[in-house]
């Protein structure tokens, strides 16, 4: 996956455009990244990707380019 | 009506998917509404009664800290009307299982055809937050019947 179509599937598990979103898009900018777009990103990670998360290791992603690490990190970003 | 939408469990195997059933009467006041002359079960009673039943299922495992709750309809369907006093029939597969979260493929079917079907999100609630003698009284029914499939926990 590249990093232009990980960017759209963050933005559609948050449900927002994805020329809305950039690396540096902070949570606290994105409406829906609320608890339930944390267990949502969790679910989502988990089924399209096989990444399972604790809530500790969700806790430390603050950032759509920390999500985009976490997918470099398990393989999925080319 | 009290919004307890599943009426007995058929078959539990906890955490993995459920089949139970739902009848509502014809002299329920919903349907004066629902609609005058053409009476049918609405279709966000049709999506809460397959969430009660996969919620059913994700809580009798007895493993959790918590009570599943409905977080999202991820997707709904409805295909056919369900008329009063017809059985319904709810099939749910939990088709993801994790502490925090889980999802569950879900239809409905009246005389074995399908009338809707749902993909829901499940989040969890502490049991604290319920009332402290609280009991399902939709599994405890079953577990009286089949008394090897309560959790330990919940004994």
């Amino acid at each position: 996956m590249t990093q232009s179509d990980a960017i759209e599937w963050v933005a559609k598990v948050f449900e927002v455009s994805p020329d809305q979103l950039t690396q540096d898009t902070h949570r606290d900018n994105v409406p829906a990244w609320d608890s339930l777009g944390v267990l949502t990103l969790m679910a989502s990670l988990d089924g399209d990707f096989g990444i399972v998360l604790t809530d500790d290791d969700v806790q430390g992603i603050k950032t759509v380019g920390d999500i985009l690490d976490l997918m470099r990190k398990n393989g999925k970003l080319t | 009506m009290r919004f307890i939408l599943v009426d007995k469990i058929y078959e539990l195997d906890p955490g993995r998917q459920i089949i139970a059933s739902k009848t509502l009467p014809a002299d329920e006041e919903l349907f004066r509404d629902h609609f005058p002359g053409f009476p049918v079960v609405p279709g966000v009673l049709l999506t809460e009664m397959m969430a009660q039943a996969a919620g059913r299922c994700l809580d009798a495992d007895g493993t959790r800290l918590g009570r599943a709750m409905l977080g999202k309809i991820n997707r709904a369907s409805f295909r056919d009307w369900v008329k009063p006093d017809q059985e319904i029939v709810l099939h749910a597969k939990i088709t993801q299982n994790r502490p925090t979260y889980a999802t569950a493929d879900c239809f409905a079917e009246v005389a074995g055809r399908k009338v809707c079907s749902a993909e829901l999100f499940f989040v969890f609630a502490p049991h604290e937050q319920f009332a402290a003698d609280y009991q399902d009284e939709i599994l405890t029914a079953y577990w009286n019947v089949h008394p090897d499939m309560q959790p330990k926990r919940a004994r």
